[in-house]
């Protein structure tokens, strides 16, 4: 109930946020000149509207995760008005908790705007639309609950600044960790060994990318989308339990 | 209304500066600069299709020219390559770039690199071997080659139904223009492109001249048996019985016989096909070239 309440005042702050807006419009816009770009191309058009519809999508809502995320505690302590919180009988790990739900709900939001967006341009331009692309979009949703994860453990111990650097560069890493692997299978024991070890610590980020898979009308069975949602829901967890452990002991004088 | 004044001295000065540095120099030689595929993939940060997308879109600008130079053809199929690395499943662009470097650029080691590519990535479409099966015949005369690519096409569940009679035609009678005929029909089929259709009527028309000429030929031959002469002009040949009729040529033109060679030839096309002789010498596309051509400044047309 507590969590609730911390979600739900989150919510409408961050409706409050111009920035969100910002990154909305110009993802709606994105989406929009698809369909003047595909004027433009030879062959299949619909690819470029998917593309740059899921591209869209998928970038503007990871600006909103890494720079809406890392404000989420840094802006209480900034303001001071985690003092009124910490006094009240809300345990920190509840009031991280419900700062990340509270997010989520925002990010479903505007997940589910942009997908409107997307929607009703492939219907304007009578393309088909199928179900991979849904897969794709929930995918994309849960690569924004690892990141905003990722956002918040950053500001629980440090500037908003320095969070957005991080978050940035994971963001970057967890889209190149398979090449750890291959870096590693190349080296001797002990240094394989380390490779792994980082490649497993790093989230893959890649492994929520189905975006080609809705160009190509790929399909990804059922068990294997479900191995990835739970990949992703407990990399979440990870990152939201040692958040909690780094906000507990935190100091906020 | 000073800030308009600014926003319109913005505008004059991007206008003069895109007209000064030529725009699509800029574009061109975009694409002979791109990083390798493999380097460029995992920079893009899982967003590589909208990458190719994009890589497509300007090289769909650059093909949209009427003509090219042969350093440009050469940056559009590295452009293809690095598109074709970044979504390997792009299959039409393995289809239209095939195409643009077999037909149009006359490049056809090239085409057939990419088409190769694309047929290992995607071993399920059937008009990559099909193009294969086409530049193996046409542009490189390798009529076996060919029909090996197109039955490999015909196997293929969206193939379609004419594909088999065409393999197995190509294969029997390797090197006639009546197959070759058949052929470009089923290209024709396959085509909606205007540029395009209008390529390969014309070829169509080429190589009935072809037909007709190995015809005329054949009643020239059996002419001189008869009458130990060559005759002094084609309607000779109907009035000798050696011919039923004189052909038509496709161009509006007329066909003419030397008459103290026997040689026939048309006049629109005084030189014929080469599609159907063997090389004697190999093409010069296969002798690298050791340095660049050109040298800076260069104009583009």
């Amino acid at each position: 109930m507590k969590v609730l309440s911390i979600a739900l005042n989150t919510f409408r702050e961050n409706l409050r946020d111009k920035l969100l807006y910002n990154l909305l419009v110009f993802a709606l816009l994105m989406i929009g000149s698809s369909v003047v770009l595909s004027r433009l191309t030879l062959g299949e058009f619909h690819r470029l509207i998917l593309d740059v519809g899921l591209g869209s999508i998928n970038f503007f809502g990871v600006l909103i995760a890494i720079f809406v995320g890392i404000g989420l505690v840094s802006k209480e302590i900034e303001k001071k008005t985690i003092y009124t919180i910490v006094s009240k009988p809300v345990a920190r790990y509840q009031f991280l908790l419900g700062k990340f739900a509270g997010l989520t709900i925002t990010l479903f939001i505007n997940t589910v705007v942009m997908a409107l967006g997307l929607l009703v341009v492939l219907y304007a331009q009578g393309v088909p639309v199928e179900g991979m692309l849904f897969k794709a979009l929930a995918l994309i949703f849960v690569e924004f609950m690892v990141i905003t994860a990722l956002a918040l453990l950053f500001s629980t111990f440090t500037s908003a600044t320095l969070s957005a650097i991080f978050t940035l560069a994971l963001y970057v890493i967890g889209h190149l960790t398979a090449d750890l692997k291959v870096f590693g299978a190349k080296m001797d024991d002990l240094s394989r060994g380390i490779l792994d070890g980082i490649y497993y610590l790093l989230p893959n980020l890649e492994r929520f990318n189905l975006k080609g898979h809705v160009v190509h009308h790929l399909e990804v069975s059922g068990v294997d989308l479900m191995l990835i949602v739970a990949y992703g829901a407990t990399y979440t967890a990870v990152l939201l339990f040692t958040a909690s452990l780094i906000f507990h002991r935190r100091d906020f004088r | 209304m000073g800030g308009l004044l600014l926003l319109a001295c913005v505008g004059w000065l991007q206008g003069e500066l895109d007209r000064r540095q030529d725009r699509s120099l800029v574009q061109i030689e975009g694409l002979a600069q791109l990083p390798q595929g493999e380097y460029l993939k995992p920079a893009l940060l899982g967003y590589h299709h909208l990458g190719a997308d994009m890589l497509w879109l300007k090289l769909v600008q650059v093909v949209g020219k009427k003509r090219n130079s042969a350093d440009e053809y050469e940056w559009m199929y590295h452009a293809l390559d690095v598109l074709t690395t970044l979504d390997p499943q792009y299959a039409y662009a393995y289809y239209a770039g095939g195409v643009v470097l077999g037909d149009l650029a006359n490049r056809p080691d090239l085409s057939i690199r990419l088409l190769e590519k694309g047929v290992e990535a995607n071993p399920d479409v059937w008009n990559i071997p099909f193009l294969l099966g086409y530049n193996y015949y046409f542009l490189l005369g390798e009529p076996a080659k060919g029909a090996e690519y197109i039955m490999r096409a015909a196997r293929l569940p969206d193939g379609p139904s004419y594909l088999p009679g065409l393999a197995t035609r190509m294969a029997a009678e390797a090197g006639s223009p009546d197959t070759a005929l058949v052929f470009l029909e089923a290209r024709l089929r396959e085509t909606k492109d205007t540029d395009m259709r209008e390529f390969l009527v014309n070829r169509m028309k080429e190589v009935i001249i072809e037909r007709d000429l190995r015809l005329l030929e054949r009643a020239v031959e059996s002419y001189l048996t008869k009458r130990q002469t060559f005759p002094l002009t084609l309607a000779d040949l109907v009035v000798a019985g050696t011919l039923p009729g004189l052909p038509q040529e496709p161009f509006g033109g007329e066909y003419l016989v030397n008459s103290h060679s026997g040689s026939v030839s048309s006049s629109t096309h005084p030189n014929r096909l080469r599609t159907f002789f063997k090389r004697t010498k190999p093409p010069a596309y296969l002798f690298p070239k050791i340095e660049p051509l050109y040298s800076f400044p260069r104009t583009w047309e």
